[in-house]
């Protein structure tokens, strides 16, 4: 038995005992089941098994220090009111936002990060890692890490403005159909259900097919395609808000829709609005980065994720895992959207119950 | 009873409306090309004359309307024309692939749904546990990842390393049920694992939602066991919104094939929609986009109407 | 001590509890030490306002804890078992059999998907006491004692079929089902009409009476709580004010917080009578029908005049017309037929189409001071914005305008001036709600339920701010309401409405003496009184089966 093994049992029978002195019920069972499943687990897989498991538990513990250290400096960093939102921030959360954050750095200043041009040909064909490219090359011999700092800027860029256009269109169209009524919200709610019974990779292809691929056509397909749910939502919100008493004062004092919108719906609308935004950012970018994946999204040679993948996808079967760099950064992304937004929701819902 | 019947009427007849109106939607897309069908899939180097012939193969002289009611009655007999790239008959085309994706997406409902929604009662169960909370990180996480991320870290672990399952889904129509099974299984497992989170989550939160209700601390009051009170109070009335959720999932799962059908190349609908978007092959496209939006459009009227059946207080009206 | 009781059997014995809640990130207590000792068979009324913690009382009294709150210290010993130490299994095989709970909105407590009766089975079943079928049996007999009508039927329906009456006694049915030895009533009645509040009330205590249960019955009516409890315990803000049996309590009360309550009702207004120099009324409703789009008529020939400086109150029980006839004075709801005048001036019927100065004269006060005001925009502005409206104000004389407005509705505009309503308790939520239509300068106001939501120290405050502004500012109300101890203390005229249409109208000296048009007799007699026999007596001169919607026909 190698020391390996002997290391990581005795450092997971210490742990379970230390949570279990202290009284930390949940930590122990936590640890413990997982001594237990690392008994099956050495069995069956050996111990390149029980190293996995250490990795990723290395590796979330990792995550969890870098979200609690994050988490303590925007405390640090922000005004009492905010600083005290933040606290109640789940480590989920709080590394969400890290990730966002270091998204933000790497597509903002991405010309001086990378080292090399975005269609820079540096190297040969899928040429291996080595000091100079670190995560290797690509298809024609690019440089695959400057890429995907490129693509921060591009994939997330492109996602944005159309998650920003397809929110100004569903939330003016909500907010007005809410406080008009009538013929108006009929309307605008007949035309989002029969956008919205037609799946939307297909709404999209059906659209891309007739307009090609230009980036601008990419935006507003997207934002057609995406706005009906922020229009539904903003809506519902704003439906609920518009029976309350005080908009009826309001209304019999005369005052304008506009007015109405502004001053008394909107201040009360914006924790959902604000977490709606996440969430659609979470589909405008899954949608886009998908359909650069079938081809059909951002062009070469400018660097995307999505396309990433497509184009180095052959090396998947020689075991390489190069195509899933692309493919990871793009999920990472989005589970951590996803992090911040249901902390943002539980916080909404929470409030709501007093 | 009459109540009843009258809604799911009006319902049915509200989604034969959508799927109408969806279907003039795909038709008249087309006719905002710049120039014309004929002009836009020969391109810029066509001679005049054979653009003109193409549009009379295609009868582009006659009047939109007119097109679209043939096109329409066309449809509903299952002839969508003929393919402006092949020259086959799309029908031909579509008929098995639909099938196929039919299969795949079938094949993942019924292993997805059932543990979807007994691992939503179990979190809903013990919320605010390590269970549930494990639970959560885990099912954000597949919900967030594209598909063709988890279809490739699949491919790479099971049918590379692991070498345990094809990584290539190929099918013909003269294998065993037990071989098409196994040669699907990858697209089938990547397609549980993203509809399984989401149905999940949903059925959690559908549950959670209804332990807040009054009737509920009622039954907590006379002395109910937990279980029981998820069971017998609240999954009953949450059977609407359950059963929402898994149509909705459905319908994605026959739409999110797409990109998992590009990712393992298997011969379904998507694949060859993403092919003729790519050649222009503008009958292939609506004909795709039309069985596409008629499924979802279905399988969101059926769990409409099962919601109106599940509900008591339509079921036994005063 | 009741003498009735000074030789039964303690019950439940709590001592010395405390119960914390969790909001904002920290456990605040909300019980503060109360001591509480019931015997058998007796029932003990806890009154207090809201907020006083008499439902969470309730609630530790089975050993339950609602989400978000937890028991932090004290002994609750039921017959012998001390509950806070108990596991959770044992606490939970009490209830249902052993104590028994009856909520506030019985529409809500049932479960829309089962029978009545197979809820009611439930615990009986569950803890082997009866087979399904005695039990079934067992629950039409307590239907039929609780005067349920087709007692052996109205089982089998689903909860969304049954009148909220009705819902309440199978509720209380339901509650008795293994014959517990002791039931929390949780504000039982608080939601039902008064007419149908006195057969709940009746059906309760007959039942009670019957098995010798012993109950905790909580309210902030003490009306109703004269009529039900044997002793009576008074709580403030998680403490005990004081106890003593009901009679005692109720002609002899100890702590000025006590006194305080029962001398709620003394306030009354002069009452005016119409000017009879001929002069206009300020609003008349003249022959006014309405529905609501497709729906059944709601208002149906309704006519009443305002004349200035004057209250006219309009009383009626839920569903009587009373705020959609609000409506159509507001313009919200354009009458069908029929028109409504103002100073002589026929009105648009629809808001829309009304000038600014129209719109000034008919300013609303609402019943829910929580969603009358905008949570998110600050005092000064809820205030000033009506005055900057129509007034046209703006920089110092604006903030000066807003300071007198907060002066006249006794708030210091200090304090007050940047403050947000979310901060204000419900009574200074009200006061700004006020503070909103004196702004705006009208002449007639309409008050829907103002009072109702407020406990009763606090709505006495605000009924008297009324009385002083309109006698300073000669304005004219609409007071709508079904409580008629305000009707009483407020009102120069009534309205009496019913079913859409107006029943009975008058001064209010002469709607108070008999004769009476029968439905305001029976809403007057339904309203339960301070005396202790006042039940008994109702029922004696009714008969049993001649009450609430039996008599409501």
């Amino acid at each position: 038995m190698s020391t390996f093994v002997v290391l990581y049992y005795t450092a997971l029978i210490g742990a379970s005992c230390l949570a279990a002195y202290y009284e930390k019920r949940s930590v122990f069972m936590l640890i413990f089941s997982l001594t237990l499943v690392s008994f099956v687990l050495g069995i069956i897989g050996g111990v390149g098994a029980l190293r996995f498991v250490a990795l990723s538990a290395g590796l979330l513990a990792l995550a969890a220090g870098t979200a609690y250290a994050f988490r303590e400096f925007l405390i640090q960093i922000s005004k009492p009111n905010l600083a005290k939102e933040l606290r109640t921030a789940p480590l989920t959360a709080a590394f969400g936002m890290f990730v966002i954050f270091t998204y933000a750095i790497a597509g903002i200043f991405a010309p001086w990060i990378a080292p090399h041009g975005e269609a820079e040909v540096i190297g040969q064909a899928f040429q291996p890692p080595d000091a100079n490219m670190l995560l290797g090359a690509d298809q024609l011999g690019r440089d695959m890490f400057s890429r995907i700092i490129y693509g921060a800027r591009n994939s997330v860029g492109l996602a944005l403005i159309a998650t920003l256009l397809a929110f100004l269109m569903g939330t003016m169209a909500g907010l007005f159909a809410a406080v008009k009524g009538g013929w108006f919200d009929q309307v605008m709610g007949r035309v989002a259900d029969v956008i919205m019974s037609v799946p939307s990779l297909i709404f999209a292809l059906l659209m891309l097919s007739i307009f090609g691929t230009g980036l601008h056509v990419i935006v507003v397909v997207v934002a057609v395609i995406y706005s009906p749910r922020v229009f539904r939502l903003t809506r519902a919100v704003a439906g609920n808000i518009v029976v309350m008493d005080f908009i009826e004062a309001a209304k019999l004092r005369g005052e304008k829709d506009w007015y109405l919108i502004r001053r008394e719906i909107l201040p009360n609308a914006t924790a959902p609005l604000i977490a709606e935004f996440g969430l659609e950012f979470c589909f405008v970018f899954l949608l886009i980065a998908g359909l650069s994946f079938l081809g059909l999204g951002i062009q070469p040679p400018t660097a995307d994720w999505g396309s990433m993948v497509r184009e180095n996808a052959t090396l998947i079967s020689f075991g390489d895992i190069t195509p899933l760099i692309p493919a990871g950064a793009i999920a990472l992304l989005t589970v951590a959207v996803n992090f911040v937004v249901d902390w943002m929701l539980f916080r909404t819902s929470g409030l709501k119950e007093q | 009873m009459g109540d009843l019947s009258r809604l799911v009427l009006k319902r049915l007849g509200f989604g034969l409306l959508t799927i109408l109106v969806v279907s003039v939607l795909i038709f008249f897309a087309v006719e905002l090309l710049p120039g014309d069908i004929a002009q836009a899939v020969l391109g810029q180097g066509a001679t005049e004359e054979t653009v003109a012939a193409m549009r009379e193969q295609l009868g582009l002289d006659r009047p939109a309307p007119v097109r679209y009611f043939e096109w329409l009655f066309g449809a509903i007999q299952g002839d969508f024309g003929v393919s402006l790239v092949s020259g086959e008959r799309v029908s031909a085309a579509i008929s098995g692939r639909f099938v196929n994706t039919l299969f795949l997406a079938s094949y993942a409902a019924v292993i997805a749904v059932p543990i979807s929604i007994l691992l939503g009662v179990f979190t809903a169960l013990y919320r605010n546990t390590i269970f549930d909370r494990v639970a959560n990180v885990a099912t954000l996480s597949t919900i967030s990842s594209p598909e063709f991320f988890l279809g490739y870290i699949l491919i790479l672990f099971l049918a590379i390393r692991a070498a345990a399952f094809p990584a290539i889904s190929s099918i013909s129509g003269d294998m065993s049920l037990v071989d098409l099974l196994y040669r699907t299984f990858l697209p089938m497992l990547t397609l549980v694992l993203v509809v399984t989170a989401h149905m999940m989550r949903m059925t959690r939160a559908a549950i959670i939602n209804l332990l807040a209700s009054p009737y509920i601390e009622m039954a907590r009051l006379k002395g109910t066991p937990p279980w029981k009170v998820i069971v017998k109070h609240a999954l009953p009335n949450a059977w609407a919104p359950i059963i929402n959720v898994v149509a909705l999932n459905l319908a994605y799962l026959v739409t999110g094939v797409v990109l998992v059908e590009v990712v393992f190349v298997y011969p379904g609908i998507g694949q060859l929609l993403v092919d003729a978007v790519a050649k222009r092959d503008f009958p292939v496209v609506q004909a795709c986009c039309l069985i596409f939006a008629a499924t979802f459009i279905l399988l969101n009227l059926s769990a409409d109407v099962g919601a109106i059946l599940t509900n008591p207080r339509l079921r036994h009206p005063k | 001590m009741h003498d009735k009781f000074k030789n039964a059997e303690v019950l439940l014995q709590i001592k010395d509890l405390k119960i914390e809640g969790y909001s904002d990130e920290t456990w605040v207590p909300i019980i503060k030490g109360v001591d509480l000792t019931l015997h058998r068979g007796e029932v003990m009324g806890l009154i207090g306002e809201s907020g006083a913690g008499k439902s969470t009382i309730g609630a530790a009294a089975m050993g339950y804890a609602r989400d978000g709150t937890r028991i932090s210290d004290g002994s609750i010993e039921f017959d012998g078992m001390e509950l806070t130490t108990a596991s959770e299994a044992e606490r939970r095989a009490l209830r249902g059999s052993r104590i028994a709970y009856v909520a506030q909105s019985a529409a809500a407590s049932f479960n829309p998907s089962h029978k009545i009766i197979d809820q009611h089975t439930e615990a009986p079943v569950h803890y082997r006491i009866r087979k399904r079928f005695e039990a079934q049996e067992d629950a039409m007999q307590l239907y039929e004692q609780l005067r349920l009508p087709n007692p052996k039927e109205i089982g089998f329906r689903y909860p969304h079929q049954v009148s909220g009456g009705q819902l309440q006694r199978a509720m209380t049915a339901m509650a008795m089902s293994c014959r517990p030895d002791l039931i929390i009533f949780d504000e039982p009645t608080t939601a039902l009409d008064v007419t149908t509040q006195i057969e709940v009330l009746a059906a309760i205590r007959d039942i009670v009476d019957e098995f010798n249960t012993a109950a905790i019955y909580i309210t902030h009516d003490l009306a109703v709580v004269a009529q039900m409890a044997d002793t009576i315990k008074v709580l403030l803000r998680g403490e005990e004010v004081e106890q003593a049996p009901t009679r005692q309590m109720l002609d002899n009360p100890q702590e000025d917080y006590t006194k305080s309550l029962w001398a709620v009702r003394s306030f009354h207004s002069e009452q005016r009578h119409r000017p009879t120099d001929g002069t206009e009324p300020l609003i008349s409703v003249q022959n006014v029908d309405a529905a609501y789009t497709g729906g059944v008529k709601v208002l149906d020939d309704v006519s009443f005049d305002i004349y200035p400086g004057m209250t006219v109150a309009v009383v009626g029980e839920s569903g009587s017309g009373k705020s959609t006839t609000a409506r159509c004075i507001t313009g919200l709801l354009p009458p069908m037929s029929g028109q409504i005048l103002c100073k002589g001036e026929p009105l648009p019927p629809r808001y829309k189409d009304r000038t600014r100065d129209q719109l000034r004269q008919a300013q609303m006060i609402y019943q829910m001071a929580d969603t009358a005001l905008n949570p998110k925009v600050k005092i000064s502005e809820i205030i000033g914005r009506p005055a900057q409206f129509y007034g046209g104000l703006h920089g110092p004389a604006l903030k000066q305008r807003v300071d007198e407005l907060l002066d006249l509705i006794e708030l210091d505009p200090a304090k007050f001036y940047s403050r947000y309503p979310p901060e204000l308790s419900g009574g200074q939520k009200q006061r700004i709600g006020i503070a909103r239509a004196l702004a705006a300068e009208p002449e007639f106001i309409i008050c829907d339920e103002v009072t109702s939501a407020l406990d009763q120290l606090v709505a006495e405050g605000i009924l008297k701010l009324l009385d002083r502004l309109q006698q300073e500012l000669g304005l004219a109300y609409m007071f709508i309401t079904h409580d008629l101890a305000t009707v009483r203390s407020i009102a120069d005229e009534v309205v009496v409405m019913q079913h859409g249409k107006v029943v009975e109208q008058g001064p209010k000296d002469e709607m108070f003496t008999p004769p009476h048009h029968p439905y305001t007799d029976l809403l007057l007699s339904s309203v339960p009184e301070m005396d202790p026999e006042w039940l008994t007596t109702v029922l004696e001169e009714r008969g049993v089966d001649n009450i609430g919607e039996a008599a409501d026909t």
